[in-house]
């Protein structure tokens, strides 16, 4: 089948990615358990978990990488048990390996067109640098870019065959907050032009910012799916209101009847709120001394939901 | 296709963009021509002459001969090799081929034949033969030596009317200097180290840093992958064969003849050595401990098969060695093609060398993990 013709998606034109009970075993080692979810045209998937969660296996499935020890998956449509499918699926998909470095010694614009060279059809090499933003950069060696703009230039090659589906794996891991906003900028400029994109992740914020829906995945099994607020909604506990810097001094301040009170870290006082509690509670808080305080009011974040589903947080480095 | 030659392309503008890599496939070798060459190259200031004296008496040398060669040894200008009497000339003419090659002299045999003194003394006339390459310079100094101290050993004998002919032979192998020896055991090297290494570092650090995992997600395929690298081993050991050449030429009048053969030799270098490196690069999956690994296979290699020095010079422990590793089949197959001008040789060296090619690119190339599993 040629690139031209549609991808044979029976029925369900809209399922970019349809895993059914997945499963991938090294020896006696699970990796993936049994996992199902589908994504859909046009999404942002994000696909969350701590390091060895099994994000990359499964992803690596998708991208015809490994093969799986059971259940099914499918790429638009195609088997990607099935070698014959798993041709078509290379032709149509756009990859971003983990820990991704691109030629050293080529610039951009050749990397972006040596990558190309490998499709029958590849998007103009300009068009993609000035998408992620490497215009100044194009004729320089990519062994001469920072970490941030290296990643931009993994971006733009995993879209020189302008792919249905894009997978991102870790795409910010190791960067700087700067150059991962950068990232973020480029996803929300595929998200805007219609892009599917699946991504994996260990950062909370970022599944939190960038996903339409996110799967959590632990110990090779999903234990949550959902739009991030429906996530948050489900599994993440109650909103807070803080009272900043307020102390030690502070907690005998409060007015009496307030849900239980908590000290936190440079003196935040932390009060867990139940749905319609907060008028009452700031009326009573303006007749103490805290009147005069910062007050916030805290929604929870995925942080939160992962804490709550599992009972301990993901470090920085995702362990 | 297309998709094989941007491979090509881009080893190749890899290559020629590091300072480091033009310095080992080009500048190294050339630097080691020049300093080789300038030790070894001169050799002595005497001519190596090999001589047979079969001009026997009771097993000893009649003193007509001996006397002969007393005025040769005269001159001072030849270093001369005695070969065994009882040998046939053409078991002499081996010897000395063997022999010249091993100590790096020129192969020249003068042959004092049976019957000198017996026909000196009756007819006053005699024969003896030289054997030379008649379009080497030096042979032709040494042929007007021999001449002279001839006539004057004749003169001396009876007032000029002892005669003695000398019968010139040509000999169909050349005179094989140091440096003749040395320019294609640098390009057996070149080709040996550009290969290993560079399939070490295709092979090995680009998976390390994700490149071949991000191919492997495209619709190139493996064969693919690894024809293009062979493709630019080609190219590479394409250049160093004629830059080091033409080096050779230039600096050292070294004239090397270009056949079937080198093209052979050639292909299956450029086939051998990436395959040896992918077999490397698969058991050692570190880039940095693949290089050492590289470093231990080649280092011995370099120095066992006959790059710098004839392998007879070795042990014998070390020439039973040194017939196991590829390279002394690439080395020797280029001397023979390259300089020896020997067809028979060179197709034997060749064939074994596309042999041991095959056999590591496929393993190699089966062994290569271009998916995850």
């Amino acid at each position: 089948m040629s690139r031209d013709q549609p991808a044979p998606l029976p029925g369900q034109s809209d399922k970019i990615v349809q895993v059914e009970n997945l499963s991938k075993k090294y020896g006696d080692n699970i990796a993936v358990n049994g996992i199902s979810f589908s994504l859909t045209k046009g999404e942002v998937f994000a696909f969350l978990g701590p390091n060895g969660a099994g994000k990359t296996t499964t992803v690596e499935i998708l991208e015809c990488l490994r093969n799986p020890t059971g259940g099914q998956a499918k790429v638009l449509g195609y088997d990607v048990s099935k070698r014959s499918d798993q041709a078509e699926i290379r032709k149509r998909i756009g990859v971003l390996p983990q820990d991704f470095n691109a030629i050293d010694r080529l610039t951009v614009r050749e990397n972006i067109n040596y990558f190309g060279a490998m499709f029958k059809h590849q998007l103009d090499a300009d068009k993609l640098i000035e998408l992620v933003d490497l215009k100044d950069k194009r004729d320089e060696q990519f062994k001469k870019l920072s970490g941030g703009l290296k990643q931009r230039v993994g971006l733009a090659v995993s879209l020189v065959n302008d792919p249905d589906v894009v997978f991102l794996d870790e795409p910010t891991t190791g960067l700087d907050p700067r150059a991962r906003r950068d990232v973020w900028g480029v996803v929300e400029r595929l998200r805007s032009q219609g892009k599917t994109v699946f991504l994996t992740t260990h950062y909370m914020d970022e599944a939190e910012y960038l996903a339409d829906i996110v799967s959590i995945i632990d110990h090779g099994q999903i234990i949550a799916s959902g739009t991030p607020d429906q996530l948050i909604d489900t599994h993440g506990g109650k909103k807070t209101l803080i009272i900043r810097e307020a102390g030690e001094e502070g907690l005998k301040q409060l007015p009496p009847g307030l849900p239980k009170a908590e000290l936190r870290n440079a003196g935040d006082i932390a009060i867990p709120l139940n749905n319609g509690e907060l008028t009452n509670i700031l009326m009573s808080l303006g007749q103490t001394p805290l009147h005069d305080k910062e007050i916030e009011v805290r929604r929870p974040t995925l942080d939160d939901v992962f804490l709550n589903l599992t009972g301990r947080r993901v470090s920085e480095e995702g362990n | 296709m297309s998709r094989i030659i941007t491979i090509i392309v881009g080893h190749f503008k890899s290559w020629y963009r590091s300072k480091s890599n033009i310095f080992w496939t080009i500048a190294f070798p050339l630097l080691l021509i020049v300093l080789f060459g300038a030790i070894f190259g001169n050799g002595s200031t005497k001519f190596d002459l090999y001589l047979q004296n079969q001009d026997l008496s009771a097993n000893t040398p009649t003193p007509y001969s001996q006397a002969y060669i007393g005025v040769l040894n005269n001159t001072g200008a030849f270093n001369i090799h005695m070969v065994a009497a009882g040998q046939t000339v053409q078991q002499a003419l081996d010897f000395v081929k063997n022999d010249a090659q091993l100590h790096n002299r020129g192969q020249r045999l003068l042959v004092v034949p049976a019957g000198f003194a017996s026909e000196l003394s009756a007819t006053k006339k005699a024969n003896i033969s030289l054997y030379f390459d008649q379009s080497d310079q030096a042979s032709q100094s040494l042929k007007g030596i021999v001449f002279a101290a001839t006539n004057s050993y004749a003169s001396n004998l009876s007032n000029s009317t002892t005669s003695i002919d000398i019968q010139q032979q040509n000999l169909v192998t050349r005179n094989i200097r140091y440096i003749d020896f040395f320019i294609p055991g640098v390009i057996g090297m070149t080709l040996l180290t550009t290969g290993v290494f560079g399939a070490v570092n295709t092979n090995g650090r680009y998976r390390e840093l994700k490149i071949i995992k991000k191919l492997a997600t495209t619709p190139l395929s493996k064969i693919e992958w690894i024809l293009g690298m062979v493709g630019y081993q080609m190219i590479l050991a394409t250049i160093s064969l004629v830059v080091i050449l033409f080096f050779g030429y230039a600096i050292f009048g070294v004239t090397a003849t270009i056949d079937f053969y080198t093209v052979g030799l050639v292909v299956a270098a450029a086939l051998l050595f990436p395959g040896i490196g992918m077999v490397l690069a698969n058991f050692v999956k570190e880039a940095e401990s693949a290089d050492a690994a590289a470093n231990a296979i080649t280092f011995p290699m370099m120095f066992l098969a006959g790059t710098f020095w004839p392998r007879e010079t070795l042990p014998d422990i070390m020439k039973i060695i040194a017939n196991f590793m590829p390279l002394t089949y690439v080395n020797d197959g280029l001397r023979d093609a390259l300089i020896y001008a020997e067809p028979a040789q060179a197709l034997t060296n060749t064939i074994i060398a596309l042999g041991l090619a095959a056999f590591f690119i496929v393993l190699g190339s089966i062994l290569m993990n271009w998916k995850e599993e």
